[in-house]
């Protein structure tokens, strides 16, 4: 044993032994505190993702949000300045409305309409400005306001008519939702065909039917409209595609905003697409005061044809506002309207006495004065005129 | 026709002319002029319903006789291109009947005129 003992080879051992002990077990906690770390990294690592895409996710947003509220204020200028056009090409319309200038301003008119819309839908999808208030209009008025926001009106037909209006508040909503309709309608069907528009009551409300003869949608693009028409759709302007397709997109903010419908899951009788637009009774009313003065004319001498006073004819008449009444260029008209019926009145024999008597005082009146060829040659042509309108 | 001008100043038409016209064009000045006569072929009211407000109010406007087109236009709020555009329109459809203008009297031989004055004052004393 002493001789092991004595040995310098076992001390070697030993110590080689201990330091290999030593050294395990140093490496053992040093692998158990990596390990410890590792797993304090990764859940570190893992914290900071979640916050990571938190934080992401809150600069998607806040971003979003600046667009949006970037965009409503850069539309709300666009769409003040298309309004003000609008005012301006008006105004120029019924200056220049004996010009052949006219025509041309009708195709700026319908252009710059065109313009409007677009801001309108961009607004719609910012949470912005739809556009002034309108005054109650007839369903007719709104869908021809609707055709007239598109490029290819003309292809657009409104088949049947009813006698409901629209509530002010809806009337831009209604309008800027069917244009979008008969946007995508005319854009895919073929140039040569046309958009068919019928108006139907039903028991739920007002029915306006858009049918096209276009390609139709296959499941996916319906699934795809469907959900944008839904509630579910993502909001704001990103995800639209490029070009962006604003139409679905904005239908259905405007329906959640006023509670009307709109449904495309239909085929058309035509092979395209059928699009109905449901307009619930709380949007609509009855018809409004009918705004041209015209229609009011023939009625007033034949409910009251010896109307002393135009004006008052014009004012019992009918039950437009007054306001309107009152700055009637034509209150001439029920007067001139009397006369003629009253001389429509009169027999053959009559007028013909009168026209005789007419005669006889000029007559008479060329007897006595002294007669210049340029005096009688002006009561011939003030006469013969006579005779022909009589 | 300053009237028109008092409307709200801020808000433009709801449903805009070429939208009321459908796109067509002017006619020409021969076919319809501002002195050109109009007025509705038939008094009965058998009119379609798929004519526009605008077309049908014209059409009463012109059955109470004759009206030059100027006066039709002075009547309604449009401009009067898109009256014209509307009449022509109207006209073609077999609605309406329009007359030139009443031509000016040529002036009458001055010899028959002073023979039918003898005339009348040897009847009439």
């Amino acid at each position: 044993m002493t001789r092991y003992i004595q040995n310098p080879v076992l001390w070697a051992l030993l110590v080689a032994v201990l330091g290999a002990v030593v050294v395990i077990v140093r490496q053992r906690r040093a692998a158990r505190a990596l390990r410890r770390e590792i797993e304090e990294l990764k859940t570190h690592y893992s914290e900071l993702e979640t916050s990571y895409s938190k934080s992401v996710e809150a600069e998607k947003e806040r971003a979003q949000d600046a667009t949006k509220t970037v965009l409503k204020s850069a539309m709300r200028t666009l769409q003040g300045l298309a309004a003000e056009q609008q005012l301006i090409i008006s105004g120029l319309q019924n200056k220049y409305g004996e010009s052949v200038i006219l025509q041309d301003l009708l195709e700026i008119d319908h252009t710059n309409s065109q313009f409007g819309r677009r801001a309108q839908s961009i607004a719609v999808l910012c949470d912005g400005w739809l556009g002034r208030q309108r005054e109650v209009a007839s369903v007719y008025d709104v869908v021809r306001s609707a055709q007239g926001r598109i490029r290819h009106y003309r292809r657009v037909e409104i088949l049947s008519q009813v006698d409901f209006g629209i509530t002010s508040r809806a009337v831009e909503p209604v309008a800027l939702a069917l244009a979008e309709l008969l946007d995508n309608a005319t854009s895919y069907s073929s140039p040569d065909t046309v958009v068919e528009i019928n108006i139907r009551t039903v028991p739920k409300g007002v029915c306006i039917v858009v049918d096209d003869a276009g390609v139709g949608m296959n499941d996916e693009e319906r699934a795809k409209a469907a959900k944008l028409l839904s509630s579910e759709r993502v909001t704001g302007v990103s995800g639209l595609g490029s070009p962006p397709q604003f139409g679905f997109a904005v239908i259905g903010v405007l329906c959640e905003r006023y509670g009307f419908e709109v449904s495309v899951d239909s085929d058309s009788p035509y092979g395209g697409v059928r699009s109905v637009l449901l307009l619930p009774h709380d949007l609509l009313t009855g018809m409004p005061d009918k705004k041209a003065p015209a229609p009011s004319v023939p009625a007033a001498p034949a409910r009251d044809p010896h109307g002393p006073e135009p004006a008052l004819t014009a004012s019992s008449t009918g039950d437009g506002l007054p306001r309107r009444r009152r700055k009637r260029p034509m209150a001439i008209v029920p007067g001139t309207a009397s006369g003629t019926t009253s001389t429509s009145t009169r027999s053959g024999a009559e007028t013909a006495a009168i026209m005789g008597a007419f005669q006889r005082g000029t007559q008479s009146g060329r007897a006595t004065g002294a007669d210049t060829a340029d005096q009688t040659s002006s009561t011939r042509d003030a006469s013969s005129e006579g005779h022909e309108v009589s | 026709m300053t009237g028109f001008d008092e409307r709200e100043p801020e808000a433009a038409e709801l449903v805009r002319p070429y939208v009321i016209t459908k796109g067509r064009g002017l006619p020409d000045e021969e076919q319809l002029s501002l002195i050109t006569l109009v007025t509705a072929a038939s008094d009965d009211q058998q009119r379609p319903t798929r004519l526009s407000p605008e077309e049908q109010s014209l059409l009463e406007l012109c059955t109470a006789g004759y009206l030059s087109v100027a006066e039709i236009a002075g009547h309604t709020r449009l401009p009067m291109g898109v009256v014209k555009i509307l009449l022509s329109a109207l006209t073609e459809g077999g609605y309406l009947i329009t007359r030139p203008p009443v031509q000016r009297a040529r002036l009458a031989d001055r010899q028959i005129l002073e023979e039918v004055l003898n005339g009348l004052r040897t009847k009439f004393g």
